[in-house]
């Protein structure tokens, strides 16, 4: 043992296995003696090389000369602090004792390997302070790279008595043995193997005690430096039960603060090992696994939060992974799921009401439990992930948020489960509804005769209704519930659920299956041009929106299957709850029942905020559901009415603007039934009322409108071929919307010139106040020049006898091409996408919509 | 003291702000901002700043250098929020300023002010743990969304938080953008908040990945084309707290003093006076205080209640 203050030397662990020095006295390598004489390398003969170990235990590089066996080219003892070099694979290079340099080239590499491994092992076993370095030249060629192979480590000093001077020491060498690899491991084998981290937790008690502050900031930055050699065990041990609070301490010190002190101990003690459970564990293994989870995610979240780089946060994050892979595997394994989900049984309810309050609180906190494991369960990979989630499901996941969605009356419990639920449909949409079709299967082929489903008393009832069930729930809370973050995380939940892409999870290929079902299903298509507006309808007839899946034939039938539950669940959709979720749009004079209850409702901010979300969602079903589908919805209803009339000044100009987006977005769509029909009903007026509001300031109402023109504009003038005014834009990413826009410049009619040119006869006086807007004078030009009545392109379009006549407004209508417009949509501003939703900028709209117009007309 | 006031007092301290305040300032300051123009008119004098990144201390420190808020007009060029552990204290309180002395304060939207990066970058993280739920950050979000994109000083001084934008290179131009969304990975609003400037010939790929890399003949066009004739742009980290370039027609600012607790840069605001002089003041990080004066080590909150 050395003295304090000493670096020990060398406590490799000594083998004692004398025997394998035997095994080293290999076979002989053939091998060039040279010796460095007057600074040249001389040749002093070739032969055999051997490494040999005595019976006192030294040990000697042999060389007998190949001529004549008996003689001796060299001996030279392996001893003292000799450095062998390797330099590239043939050559062992070193300095004697006696200061004579010498040199052995191998013939072969394998025979440097052989002498090599000799030397490593004389130095691990006999003369411990010699060393083996490897010298190569580095990859550019120019100067060379030293690794150590083995020799002696200086460690620190791991005496129980501890001072500023061994501190200081320990904390140099153990930042110089990061420099080469197989210091960094021999240290890291020490701290691992002996109990040094502990020698510094008792000395730091110590230190703490006599207020000794420079060896309290040299231990710190001892563990600091510990932490960086981003090693696993060490990092683990750090968080053992009878360390975490020695290490936390010592890292309460930082020499960056050099007057304060952190108070992680404190916070440890009165939170941190005490969880709250509201199901009793029984698995001790899990519980400490728990609690190493905790401490580690405390280290990297708090303690080390200014001190960690990249490399120990990403180790500290995966450990921390494994552990949660773990934990959530165990909970799957036990009783624990199905005794946290009995809570919620409808009938478990105690008598007395102090108990009764107890057992309320448990419900509540297990709905924070549930989700904490589900967000727990986030970064675990994704078949983990769908394993847990269906074990979930399977256990009766929904018998919680029946609870919390009808019982339970605080909107953070409830945000809590919406949270929950919003974790598991982002992951996989169809999972829920997978598990549940799943058990009607069992139910229905006695397969699972004891499977308790009292949640459910109809089975026929969850053939279509599980996801609409959701659906229900949800939009029964965003209509009632008052909490504005509530509301905002349904919404998100309504997003993911209603998102036809998301519906049909990562099947290659189909992501337009929507789109394509609707050009497909052509009756339906057919059917449409009969359809009034919805002026006339009394109410849905529910059969039109079934649909017809005769061309399904040829699909697989799993992906037939697929469709068709895409289809049912869609339909399901407007069948059932857009009436309900959009109630506060659908237009009073078609549902008389519900003018009485809405003149209840009161006109507060409230309710503004509430129709703010529900005009994105009406954005969002126009742009991303099938067209026909969403649009007779739409129409049949009056939403677009209620939704233009949200535009007028009783209103909270958030909502004001957030309808004038809708529209925006409803026009995008390039739509021919949607443009006569607001052109028809008026619809626009409000937007040029909030423009005269806005005309000469510079805000956002100006700044929104001056969008929409834009639109207009642009969609105009790719249709007119008229670029000259788009000179300025200078990247020239518009030249082949150009191009193909002259093509078709002599279908100058389309839905954005009718509307433009509506817009200028019917809003011209206040158009030409704003002439500071930049392209105000294109629509003018555009919107007076003189067009043609039926102009001549009705004739391209042979065959075709789809015209829909709008006449309440004097203008003529031409039946347009019904172009392909699924792809054509505008980043609808305010739908939030939480993934990554492709941007079509209008130049890019311009182009897709000149291709498919070329598309539909050859 | 008005509830303002109150809420101001707090903030400044560190403290918990409960959740339905926190919503009603954001409704207020949505009001607020509808009435700026994507590119708001501000006049002299006026204090430049740049990025903040949730360094409440030191953005205090700022306040203290450079005047105060009850003496002194303010742009802030964005970037208020993530990296620093008090991104939402520094939000709100650049907020309740903003409530409080409307003609005094001035936000502009940065590249972090954006549903996205904040769930990576450490404001969605840091409120869920001061609230056990997104809440919070969601109003937040909502009004990130309403916030100007530039400024124009008398005129004169174009602000920004990233740079140009080859989509659209005059001032009335981007004014036609509806800036109520969240950041879109390319076009004109996404380059105004994402560009950098650069010794480049023309516009350039950018390696962040967004936005663009435009140089000195892109520079010049701007000024001369908009009658202005400086720049003045924030995020990027200047070991100086700022950089002139371009003939000292631009300017970076950069005003988060040991940047991530850890870069040991300085941090500068650039006041504008009325005759259009640049005055810089250079100012360090110093160690955070609680309310009552004692210093604290800034860190990040441990998460509520673990029920596991």
């Amino acid at each position: 043992m050395s003295l304090p203050g000493t670096p020990t030397t060398s406590p490799t662990p000594m083998d004692e296995d004398i025997e394998q020095t035997v095994s080293i006295n290999s076979e002989p390598k053939r091998v060039k003696v040279y010796v460095l004489e007057n600074n040249e390398w001389k040749d002093t003969g070739t032969g055999f090389c051997v490494g040999e170990v005595d019976e006192s235990k030294f040990a000697y590089l042999v060389v007998s000369d190949e001529d004549s066996p008996n003689e001796t080219l060299l001996k030279s003892k392996l001893e003292g602090n000799i450095e062998y070099q390797r330099q590239e694979e043939t050559l062992i290079v070193w300095k004697d004792l006696a200061g004579k340099d010498i040199a052995l080239s191998f013939e072969e590499s394998m025979g440097c390997d052989a002498l090599c491994e000799f030397i490593v092992h004389v130095q691990r076993n006999i003369e411990s302070n010699i060393s083996l370095v490897t010298v190569k030249s580095s990859d550019n060629g120019l100067g060379s790279v030293h690794d150590i192979i083995t020799g002696p480590v200086t460690l620190p000093s791991n005496d129980p008595e501890q001072n500023g001077q061994t501190l200081l020491e320990a904390l140099k060498i153990l930042n110089e043995n990061t420099s080469f690899d197989f210091l960094k491991n021999e240290t890291i084998e020490f701290i691992l193997q002996s109990n040094y981290v502990d020698t510094l937790i008792s000395h730091f008690h110590n230190a703490e005690e006599e207020k000794i502050p420079k060896d309290l900031f040299l231990l710190s930055n001892i563990i600091k430096t510990l932490i960086l050699y981003n090693q696993r065990d060490i990092l683990e041990s750090m968080v053992e039960d009878d360390r975490i609070m020695g290490i936390v301490g010592i890292l309460e010190y930082d020499t960056e603060y050099p007057t304060s002190k952190a108070n992680h101990r404190k916070y440890l003690e009165s939170r941190g090992p005490n969880f709250k459970e509201v199901i009793p564990l029984e698995n001790e293994d899990l519980k400490i696994i728990m609690k190493k989870c905790f401490r580690l995610q405390f280290l990297k979240d708090v303690v080390l939060v200014r001190f960690l780089d990249d490399h120990n946060f990403s180790l500290i994050s995966e450990i921390v992974m494994d552990l949660e892979t773990c934990i959530i595997d165990f909970l799957q394994v036990g009783t624990f799921l199905d005794r946290l989900i009995v809570l919620y049984d409808t009938n478990t309810l105690p008598d007395s009401s102090s108990e009764r309050e107890k057992f309320v609180q448990k419900r509540k906190d297990g709905i924070r439990l549930l989700q904490q494991c589900v967000q727990m369960s986030i970064s675990l990979d994704a078949l983990d992930r769908s394993k847990f989630y269906k074990t979930l499901v399977r256990k009766g996941l929904f018998k919680v948020l029946d609870y919390a969605f009808h019982m339970e009356t605080d909107s953070n419990v409830r945000i809590l489960a919406t949270d929950t639920i919003i974790t598991i449909i982002e992951h996989d949409i169809l999972l829920i509804h997978n598990v549940q079709n799943e058990d009607s299967f069992k139910q229905q082929h006695k397969l699972a005769p004891d499977d308790k489903c009292s949640s459910r008393n109809n089975a026929q009832d969850y053939s279509y209704s599980t996801d609409s069930k959701l659906l229900l729930i949800l939009s029964t809370i965003l209509l009632s519930d008052k909490s504005p973050g509530l509301r905002e995380q349904v919404v998100q939940a309504l997003n993911t659920l209603l998102h036809p892409e998301g519906c049909l999870g990562n099947n290659e290929g189909s992501c337009d299956l929507m789109g394509r079902c609707s050009n497909e299903s052509k009756d339906t298509s057919e059917d449409f041009p009969s359809f009034g507006y919805g002026l006339n309808s009394d109410s849905i007839n529910l059969n039109n929106y079934h649909y017809n899946n005769d061309d399904m034939n040829d699909l697989d039938a799993t992906e037939s299957e697929f469709k068709f539950q895409v289809k049912e669940y869609f339909a399901n959709f407007y069948n059932r709850i857009a009436p309900i979720l959009f109630e506060p749009l659908i237009k009073r004079e078609n549902i008389p029942k519900m003018s009485e209850r809405s003149g209840k409702i009161k006109k507060t901010r409230k309710d503004d905020l509430l129709l703010i979300h529900l005009v994105k969602l009406v954005s969002f079903v126009c742009t991303e559901h099938d067209r026909v589908l969403s649009r007779r919805f739409i129409l049949e209803n009056g939403i677009l009415d209620s939704v233009s009339k949200l535009i007028n000044s009783n209103h909270i100009l958030q909502l004001r603007l957030t309808a004038v987006r809708c529209i925006k977005n409803i026009i995008c769509l390039d739509d021919k039934y949607y443009h006569r029909y607001m052109i028809s009903k008026n619809l626009y007026s409000p937007i040029f009322k909030l423009l005269q509001e806005n005309i000469d300031k510079n805000n956002l109402a100006n700044s929104c409108i001056q969008d929409f023109f834009r639109i207009i504009i642009t969609e105009c003038r790719v249709h007119q071929g008229d670029n000259h005014n788009r000179g300025e834009d200078g990247n020239g990413t518009h030249n082949i919307s150009i191009n193909i826009a002259k093509v078709k410049s002599n279908s100058n009619r389309t839905n954005f010139t009718i509307l433009n040119k509506y817009l200028v006869q019917t809003y011209g006086n206040v158009l030409r106040k704003a002439t500071y807007i930049p392209f105000i004078q294109d629509m003018l030009e555009i919107g007076e020049e003189n067009q043609p009545e039926h102009s001549s392109f009705e004739n391209s379009l042979e065959g075709d006898t789809d015209s829909v006549n709008i006449s309440s407004d004097g203008l003529t209508s031409n039946h347009l091409e019904d172009i392909d417009v699924k792809n054509v949509k505008r980043l609808h501003s305010e739908i939030e996408h939480f993934g990554d939703d492709p941007h079509y900028s209008s130049d890019k709209l311009a182009f897709k919509k000149s291709v498919d117009q070329m598309n539909a007309s050859t | 003291m008005t509830d303002l006031d109150k809420i101001i007092a707090s903030l400044r301290e560190g403290k918990h702000i409960p959740e339905e305040t926190v919503f009603k300032l954001c409704l207020n300051s949505q009001e607020l901002l509808m009435n700026e123009g994507n590119v708001t008119h501000v006049d002299t004098p006026v204090t430049i700043c740049g990025d903040i990144h949730g360094q409440l201390h030191d953005l205090l420190t700022l306040f203290e250098k450079s005047g105060g808020v009850e003496k002194t007009r303010y742009i802030f060029l964005g970037d208020f929020v993530d990296r620093g552990f008090y991104s939402l204290e520094s939000f709100l309180l650049l907020l309740c300023y903003k409530l409080r002395y409307p003609d005094r304060i001035t936000l502009i939207r940065g590249n972090h002010e954006t549903r996205q990066i904040t769930k990576v970058y450490g404001f969605y993280d840091e409120v869920v743990r001061k609230y056990g739920s997104s809440n919070v950050w969601r109003y937040c979000c909502e009004v990130f969304d309403y916030l100007s994109l530039g400024a124009i000083i008398n005129n004169s001084i174009f602000c920004v938080h990233g740079g140009l934008s080859p989509d659209m290179t005059t001032v009335d131009e981007i004014r036609t953008i509806d800036r109520k969304q969240e950041v879109p990975h390319e076009g004109a609003m996404c380059d105004l908040l994402w560009s950098d400037p650069e010794d480049v010939d023309t516009w350039s790929l950018s390696p962040r990945g967004a936005g663009f890399l435009f140089g000195k003949r892109e520079v010049d066009q701007f000024l001369e084309k908009n009658g202005v004739e400086l720049i003045a742009r924030a995020h990027q980290l200047v070991m100086e707290g700022y950089k002139e370039m371009f003939d000292g027609g631009l300017v970076t600012v950069w005003s988060a003093p040991n940047y991530c607790y850890r870069c040991g840069n300085v941090a500068a605001v650039l006041k504008i006076d009325d005759d259009l002089n640049r005055e810089y003041t250079i100012f360090e990080a110093v160690q955070a205080q609680n309310e009552v004066g004692n210093a604290i080590i800034p860190t990040k909150k441990s998460q509520m209640d673990y029920f596991l």
